[in-house]
């Protein structure tokens, strides 16, 4: 783990049962790949967005044993665009859509890109997605046409 | 709701979903009221034989994990407890679990015992659930009728203890929120004697009993690699004989004292799913029994502070259905910052798209049921078929019988 983790150059910590290796976006790919081929860590258990107002953090769960290995990576809002890691880890296909249905970032070579998985059809496009902290469900409701 | 737009031929879109022209797209899906979780299939199909399988999910999206931003970290309990109405205690032992790894305060050693009797009563009443829809979905009505009946047994026990059948609202921060009621050993006892009895002649019913065998063996087969390459979990993934399961691996509540045994089973397909569940059936009956004797005595509960600390926790449990994922963050506030929720469904989805490919039409119901999903799109069904010209919708119940004849023709 220490091995791969400094051939990519990146940041580890520790925190309560995870080991997070904090990476340069534009390398998630690579540490994917990485982290999934070390035995017994093949399992991605799902991908975790989260908005921290400036930023949209992706954290990749890796499950072995008592511990997860956690991926994690940072993208500014202006630019919300990541390389999808569904070719080298394909359980990330449906985690990668989710994220992009509900924060909207864009995964680069997941099959989604431009389709929706979980959000109606008829969600507007100019709204903000609805798990960003600047989506206002009632302005939402309003541009839906629910009032 | 409205296509997405197809191509005009077969193109591959990547992690092998292909998109096809619209011509022998059949919608599977995607709601019907009297059954939860609604998914959506773009079934697409060579005569009456499955291609391909593109999911579409999202129907009853209730945006729960936007909702617990805004409820208090107690309120949210029952709130995660509605993400399923099977596996409820689950959710709860999920959430709290990940909570409590936030705080300094520890569960007492009864509060684990009990949660483990809980979690395997659960365990025991969803596979039965399960048991009885393949045997509905198989044509076999008889054994949905008798397994059902014997799942009560189970849910009288859950109102025993807790009070409820289904949601239970039991799990709480630092414990459980009342103690075993007086007498109830005795009687969980007498009814893990009943279960197992019915368990071991069900696991004889399934293998031998021509009805199931014809619709179950060699169908929806899946081999260990594509279990590891998509990461399936649960029963799923045991079926293709990987020995996986949180309890063992990553033990929580009392699981690190009370070992499961992991089931496996060699196949891969729908019959070894059938005998590897009635095998987990009969081990969370033993696992109820060495709970209860070894239950320690002391409080049930340890009373914890309404503020969580900052931090952030990955927690994950194994649900009747498979690993369930729980990521809780705070900012030391009143209500939670995020939490996100992986349901074991939505780590089987692409396994099942797997499943189904090659197989015929009339394989539908059986091989989705297999998958365990919490779904149901059955009722609302519309073929095209162009060489026919023709276009038809066929109810759930249509659909079944389909099954059942194509399989009686064969016989």
């Amino acid at each position: 783990m220490e091995r791969v983790a400094e051939s990519l150059g990146a940041k580890v910590e520790t925190s309560h049962n995870s080991l997070l290796i904090s990476i340069d976006p534009t390398r998630v790919k690579e540490a994917c790949s990485l982290v999934s081929a070390i035995p017994g860590l093949y399992h991605l258990t799902t991908i975790t967005a989260i908005d921290l107002g400036p930023a949209i953090e992706l954290r990749y769960h890796f499950w072995e044993g008592r511990s997860f290995v956690t991926v994690k990576t940072e993208l500014r809002k202006e630019d919300l665009t990541i390389e999808s890691a569904s070719g080298v880890v394909p359980a990330a296909t449906l985690y990668e859509a989710e994220i992009q249905d509900l924060f909207g970032v864009t995964f680069k070579g997941n099959p989604y890109v431009g389709k929706r998985l979980l959000l109606p059809d008829e969600y507007p496009a100019d709204a903000p997605p609805p798990l960003r902290v600047e989506a206002d469900p009632e302005k939402i409701r309003k541009l839906m046409g629910l009032e | 709701m409205s296509e997405p737009k197809p191509n005009d031929e077969r193109q591959e879109i990547g992690a092998g979903l292909v998109e096809y022209s619209p011509e022998n797209v059949m919608p599977f899906g995607p709601v019907h009221p009297s059954l939860k979780e609604p998914e959506y299939f773009r079934l697409i199909l060579e005569g009456a034989r499955i291609k391909e399988v593109v999911p579409r999910i999202g129907y009853v999206h209730r945006g729960i994990e936007r909702a617990a931003q805004e409820r208090s970290w107690v309120k949210n309990i029952y709130l995660f407890e509605r993400v399923c109405g099977i596996c409820s205690f689950a959710h709860s032992l999920g959430y709290t679990q990940a909570v409590e790894a936030l705080t300094v305060y520890r569960v007492p050693p009864r509060a684990k015992y009990i949660r483990v009797v809980v979690a395997e009563l659960e365990r025991i009443h969803s596979h039965l659930l399960w048991l009885g829809l393949v045997g509905h979905w198989a044509g076999f009505d008889t054994l949905f009728m008798w397994i059902w009946k014997d799942r009560e047994h189970v849910l009288d026990l859950s109102e025993a203890i807790t009070g409820n059948r289904i949601h239970k609202s039991y799990a709480t921060f630092g414990g459980v929120r009342k103690d075993l009621p007086e007498g109830i050993k005795e009687r969980i006892l007498e009814e893990m004697s009943y279960i197992e009895k019915r368990a071991r002649y069900y696991n004889e019913l399934v293998q031998t009993e021509e009805t199931l065998t014809i619709r179950t063996k060699g169908v929806g087969k899946i081999t260990q690699e594509t279990a590891r390459r998509l990461c399936c979990v649960g029963p799923l993934l045991r079926c293709t004989g990987i020995s996986r399961d949180v309890r063992v691996e990553d033990p929580y509540a009392a699981y690190d004292e009370v070992v499961p045994e992991i089931q496996t089973s060699p196949d891969g397909d729908i019959s070894s799913l059938l005998t590897l569940r009635i095998g987990e059936v009969l081990e969370s009956c033993r696992l109820i029994r060495e709970a209860l004797e070894k239950l320690p005595s002391g409080p049930f509960r340890t009373p914890v502070p309404r503020v969580v600390p900052a931090g952030d926790s990955t927690l994950h449990v194994e649900a009747p259905r498979g690993e369930l994922f729980y990521f809780v963050k705070s900012a030391g506030a009143s209500v939670p910052a995020r939490v996100k929720i992986r349901t074991p469904t939505m780590a089987n989805l692409l396994t099942a798209t797997e499943m189904l490919k090659g197989r015929p039409l009339a394989d539908v119901p059986i091989v989705l049921t297999g998958m365990d999903p919490c779904f149901g799109c059955m009722d609302r069904v519309s073929v095209v078929d162009l060489d026919r010209s023709t276009e038809w919708a066929c109810s759930g119940e249509q659909l079944r019988q389909l099954g059942i004849n194509y399989y009686r023709r064969r016989k």
